[in-house]
């Protein structure tokens, strides 16, 4: 009786698989360049969502990140006639001429990380500037009891990424929580962990009562981290930032670093399948529906641009899984 | 003599094409309806073009014994330039006389800039007696670094249409690419094969002293091959512009030692002296092939780079066996007939 209900449900879920899925057809997907983590996981995320979705689905990473390669591997897909193409550029005006020529053929191009491609049937972001600058704020003012004295980093004054979510994040402090107080303007030295280090231990040194350092570029926390931890001050400062979870883990755990946020390109890679889906199936795109992986989007129709709000937490309770994700 | 002369040329003669077709009845035979098609092969002549004129600005110094490093920042260089010119002077509605003048115009002064390299690489390797490769290596990185500078790594983008055309466009269904590189190969071709400046070249490759104590100015030669070698990369430039509509430094970086794997697989000697400009197409036919086969098939990238250099050592096994044991027997075979 018991293998009898096993193998019903069994049935049903396989059943319920199919009429889920729709036709199968094919995609791939080109990334930056193929065997770096980030972009393994990618593929992982790929290889996973294709066959729920009934997708014949693959990831293309070119040999070095030289654009002329992405372009070779686009046009051997339109000669082998895909679906859908998805990409991650390198270079947004080296693929315009191809991606025209494939959608020109009658293939959907899928775009992520590069909303300013013309040439796209959709671009997806899994985070929105606003919405992580955010994220970071409200976390980090969390941590830091809503007041008192801080410091942002930023990877340097002329990354426009790091700036903006920066801007975010300090209009937000001013506006939600007054008694926080930013203790000089932004500097520009998290992506060097010499640089983060010495800036946070003259911080340090000049303002005794710092509660913590909010930093957005890759060395900034690791940097900072190592700074509180010198001077044994990890317990009063709170380090929070995005990095990458295998060079920070130690210090995460050791308490140095508080946490942080990222995306997960193994979620890119689900995403791209189930974007592909919705446009095979004619699905309609619109704002305030809810993807997979990217919680409720807002869509920006005329540039044709889905932006979602998913992020990883890069605390101590999340550091293993992405550790072993290998980001 | 004379036979043993025409042994010499035609053995490896048959092995190119040889394995060219041997590559298109694989993958044929592997997907079968699927790899010949009209697609396919559409693919494979807009991809082979800009490695191919790459190749060719290489060929030349490599068939005098030399090196050539600075081709794709030389070619990145003055496609920059052209950039420039067009996006500049070329107002958004013009006719297509005007913009024609304008191609004329900036490939004009970028053989210019071109030729004021080559002069520069090939004097100092003439003159200065600096190996080629590290002239070559310098000028390389004094090109890249200016080139940064200039334009803070930023791309010039959005080229006019006549340009746009020359990179995608099809002339009776064959790209536009593909009939400049055809060109621009017979062209070398017919240098190399059938001019006075073309003999010097594979003199001075096989014994630069003797060449130059038999009365030739070799001084002369050296600095016309990396000259012609720096106008080939105005044209590899063109194109690369055209096709990503857009001009940049580092754009092709991967090609460039490709380039001497494509003319080594063609039948070139490393050591200079020889090589046939025919030989090295074929090679790139052979890499395009494999390249494109194992992309439709799903094989990854850094499958097909080493199966690249897999053909390259199979070819270069086959061309030892060929010197060291069919060679002496096909001689003595000719001394017992005679």
């Amino acid at each position: 009786m018991r293998k009898l209900c096993i193998a019903a449900v069994l049935t049903a879920i396989l059943f319920a698989g199919q009429t889920f899925a729709g036709e199968k057809f094919r995609m791939a997907v080109v990334v930056k360049i193929g065997g770096i983590p980030w972009f393994n996981s990618m593929e992982e995320g790929i290889n996973r969502e294709a066959p729920k979705q009934n997708v014949d689905a693959w990831q293309i990473g070119p040999t070095s990140a030289d654009p002329a390669l992405q372009v070779r591997a686009i046009e051997d897909l339109i000669a082998q006639k895909v679906d859908v193409i998805g990409v991650v550029p390198n270079d947004l005006q080296v693929l315009e001429p191809v991606l025209k020529r494939a959608r020109d053929a009658g293939i959907k191009v899928i775009v992520h990380e590069g909303p300013e491609q013309i040439n796209k049937d959709w671009d997806f972001e899994l985070v929105s500037v606003q919405y992580y600058g955010e994220e970071h704020i409200k976390r980090f003012a969390e941590l830091i009891g809503k007041k008192g004295k801080y410091a942002v980093f930023v990877g340097s004054l002329t990354v426009p990424l790091h700036n903006a979510w920066a801007d975010v994040a300090i209009e937000y402090q001013k506006k939600h929580y007054p008694e926080m107080e930013l203790v000089a303007d932004r500097f520009g030295v998290s992506e060097s962990m010499d640089d983060t280090m010495r800036t946070a231990n003259e911080l340090l040194a000049k303002y005794p009562d710092l509660k913590g350092i909010l930093t957005f570029g890759s060395q900034g926390p690791i940097g900072a981290g190592r700074a509180v931890m010198q001077r044994g001050k990890a317990d009063d400062v709170v380090v929070f930032g995005a990095f990458s979870a295998g060079q920070g883990e130690r210090l995460v755990k050791q308490g140095a670093i508080k946490g942080g946020f990222t995306w997960s390109p193994l979620v890119a890679g689900e995403v791209f399948i189930r974007i592909g889906r919705m446009l095979m199936d004619g699905t309609p795109i619109e704002d305030g529906m809810t993807i997979d992986g990217m919680g409720t989007v807002t869509v920006d129709k005329e540039n044709r641009v889905i932006l979602g709000q998913e992020l990883e937490s890069l605390d101590i309770d999340n550091i293993d899984r992405l550790v072993e994700m290998g980001l | 003599m004379h036979s043993k002369n025409s042994l010499l040329t035609k053995v490896p003669s048959l092995g190119l094409p040889a394995l060219l077709l041997a590559t298109l009845a694989f993958f044929a035979i592997l997907m079968p309806g699927r790899f010949l098609s009209a697609s396919t092969f559409e693919s494979m002549a807009f991809q082979m073009p800009e490695l191919g004129l790459l190749t060719l600005a290489m060929f030349l110094p490599f068939v005098s014994a030399g090196f050539n490093l600075a081709i794709i920042v030389t070619a990145n260089l003055c496609s920059l330039l052209m950039a420039w010119m067009w996006v500049t002077f070329i107002p958004v509605d013009a006719g297509i006389a005007l913009q024609l003048v304008w191609l004329v115009v900036a490939l004009a002064s970028g053989f210019v800039v071109a030729t004021v390299i080559g002069t520069g690489i090939g004097a100092m390797v003439a003159y200065a007696g600096v190996h080629p490769t590290l002239t070559t290596l310098g000028v390389m990185t004094l090109i890249k670094g200016i080139g940064i500078a200039v334009t803070g790594g930023r791309p010039i983008r959005g080229m006019p249409p006549v340009i746009q055309y020359i990179g995608n466009g099809t002339v009776l269904g064959v790209p536009m690419p593909l009939i400049v590189f055809l060109l621009a190969a017979a062209f070398t071709a017919l240098l190399l094969g059938k001019t006075q400046l073309g003999k010097n070249v594979y003199m001075a490759g096989s014994n630069i002293n003797a060449t130059y104590y038999s009365g030739v100015d070799t001084h002369k030669v050296l600095i016309a091959i990396y000259i012609y070698s720096s106008l080939m990369c105005v044209v590899a430039g063109l194109v690369m512009t055209a096709r990503f509509n857009s001009a940049n430094m580092g754009y092709g970086d991967s090609y460039l030692l490709l380039t001497v794997l494509a003319i080594i697989m063609g039948g070139a000697d490393p050591n200079g002296g020889f090589g046939k400009v025919w030989g090295a197409v074929l090679a790139l036919l052979v890499l395009q092939v494999i390249s494109t086969g194992l992309n439709l098939y799903g094989v990854s990238p850094h499958i097909s780079l080493a199966m690249w250099g897999i053909v390259l050592i199979f070819t270069l096994a086959i061309k030892y066996c060929n010197r060291r044991w069919y060679m002496p027997w096909a001689q003595r075979r000719q001394a017992i007939n005679t």
